[in-house]
């Protein structure tokens, strides 16, 4: 019996493990998410003790007293559990998950965020105010800690779901519609934010990272965020804003204060200070960029940037070194 | 006589028309204030969805909907109550093909169908009490 619970014990603790993590509704750092693993274990509890209750009662008529009941007990078992108790539970619980709706609703305020679902990547623009220009970026969202942001959200040509099951509940993401979310993380951290939603062969492959930063951090990071991009530092980074522009990645691409002005992909301006790349599916590092930029289709089947295959070695690390020093 | 017993049955399934009516009645209301609150709902936070005192209105005049829909559905199941006729004979089974048992069967289901339908009609109603905008 000892021997048994021991080898128990590291699978359960292997089970409870899976319920933590950078993006887990089980695990949250926002109060809405905080709200909705509440929501979870009242309707898991209460869900496990009606099992109970009605599999005991099976096996109590069963196997323990297998005799007829009284017409009198059997009348109240059949309208006491099959109507009153049923309907009590359940519009308590009905109220109480409505109750909670209100407040995941309210809206948030400061610098507000909008991200479109493009295929199979992030848009994300940042307006510091209503009207101010929009400070564009993309596959990562940073947000200020202790403060509810909001969040509208838009999709290119497909439907879309914005998740970050560690901050919130989720929100679909329509073409020529705009709907909201706030969000209010009450954690410092890296969460991961995935596509909810099937929207075609790299669906699973459209993640993003959720940066939450102090406040004053936050308030640093958007003003670095809204400059143009820095000069290449070193020879070979040099080299490679002459290989990008020459390989006509700025027709697809922006980077701010050069000629790379192509809306179509994501803002390369900043694309070296991001924790991954190619919408979380890869680090952020100097291989990890070649690897793309040789690889697209290999790493995203469907990605809408073409593979430069054809780039000899030499071109690439001179590309890489551009893009990693891009912070 | 096979002709008369004929003859008798569609008589006394004429004299039943009533309660066959009765049946539908209680799920019937329960429809239709569903479609009321949706089709309500829809339009005025569609047209007015930033208004307060419109949504304002529009709970109160749901929340007054609703009561008219449970009184309703109290009347109907107070009716069938009594054609079930229970506290007089305590019959829970009918399952003769005579004239009684047809009766108090249709009560019967009717009155179980407005306990139901009663039921449905507060839970489509709840949101109207706990949810103040149209988010
Ligand atoms: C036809 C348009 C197109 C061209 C040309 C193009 N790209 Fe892309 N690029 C994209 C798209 C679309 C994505 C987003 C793919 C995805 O994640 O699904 C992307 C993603 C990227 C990323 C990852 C960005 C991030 O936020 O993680 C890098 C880096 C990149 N491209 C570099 C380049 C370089 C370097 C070139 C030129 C050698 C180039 N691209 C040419 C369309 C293009
Ligand atoms: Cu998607």
């Amino acid at each position: 019996m000892r021997g048994r619970a021991l080898r128990f014990s590291p699978v359960a603790l292997l089970l409870l493990a899976g319920c933590t993590g950078t993006q887990s509704a089980l695990d949250p750092a926002g109060k809405d998410a905080s709200v909705l693993a509440d929501l979870f274990w009242v309707l898991l509890i209460g869900a496990t003790v009606l099992w109970l209750a009605v599999n005991g009662l099976f096996f109590y008529v069963t196997r323990i007293e297998p005799r007829s009941l009284s017409r009198r007990l059997a009348e109240t078992l059949v309208i006491g559990g099959g109507i009153v108790f049923p309907f009590f539970l359940l519009s308590g619980l009905l109220a109480y998950a409505l109750s909670i709706m209100p407040d995941q609703r309210l809206e948030g305020t400061g610098v507000q965020i909008r991200v479109t679902g493009e295929q199979w990547w992030w848009r994300v623009e940042y307006i510091p105010e209503p009207g101010a220009e929009p400070i564009v970026a993309a596959n990562e969202i940073r947000l200020p800690v202790d403060h509810r942001t909001e969040i509208k959200l838009g999709a290119d040509k497909f439907i879309h779901s914005f998740w970050i099951p560690a901050l919130a509940g989720k929100m679909d993401m329509f073409p020529g519609r705009e709907t909201r979310l706030a969000v209010e993380p009450t954690k410092v951290g890296v969460y991961r934010g995935q596509c909810a939603e099937f929207c075609g062969e790299a669906h699973a492959l459209m993640a993003f990272q959720a940066v939450v930063m102090e406040q004053d951090e936050f308030a640093a990071w958007l003003e670095k965020e809204r400059q143009d991009a820095v000069m290449p530092a070193s020879d070979l980074a040099r080299q490679g804003e002459a290989i990008f522009l020459e390989e006509g990645c700025g027709a697809c691409h922006t980077v701010r204060g050069t000629e790379a002005r192509g809306p179509a992909g994501p803002d390369l301006t900043h694309v070296g200070s991001r924790l991954s790349l190619g919408a979380a599916v890869l680090p952020s590092d100097r291989e990890a960029f070649a690897d793309w930029v040789r690889h697209t289709k290999r790493i995203k089947p469907g990605v809408k940037m073409p593979p430069y295959v054809h780039l000899s070695d030499e071109k690439l690390s001179a590309l890489s070194a551009y893009l990693e020093g891009l912070k | 006589m096979a002709g008369t017993g004929k003859n008798e049955e569609t008589k006394t399934l004429a004299e039943e028309a009533d309660s066959l009516w009765l049946i539908t009645f209680a799920g019937s209301i329960w429809a239709v204030h569903f479609l009321v609150c949706y089709c309500a709902t829809a339009v005025i936070c569609a047209k007015l969805g930033g208004d307060a005192a419109a949504i304002l209105m529009l709970r109160l005049a749901l929340g007054g909907v609703t009561l008219v829909a449970l009184a309703g559905i109290a009347f109907v199941g107070w009716r069938s109550w009594l054609q079930w006729d229970f506290l007089d004979d305590g019959d829970y089974v009918h399952n003769l093909a005579r004239k009684e048992d047809r009766h108090e069967f249709l009560g019967h289901a009717s009155f179980l169908l407005s306990i139901i339908s009663f039921i449905g009609v507060i839970y489509v109603s709840l949101p109207v009490l706990f949810l103040e905008t149209c988010q």
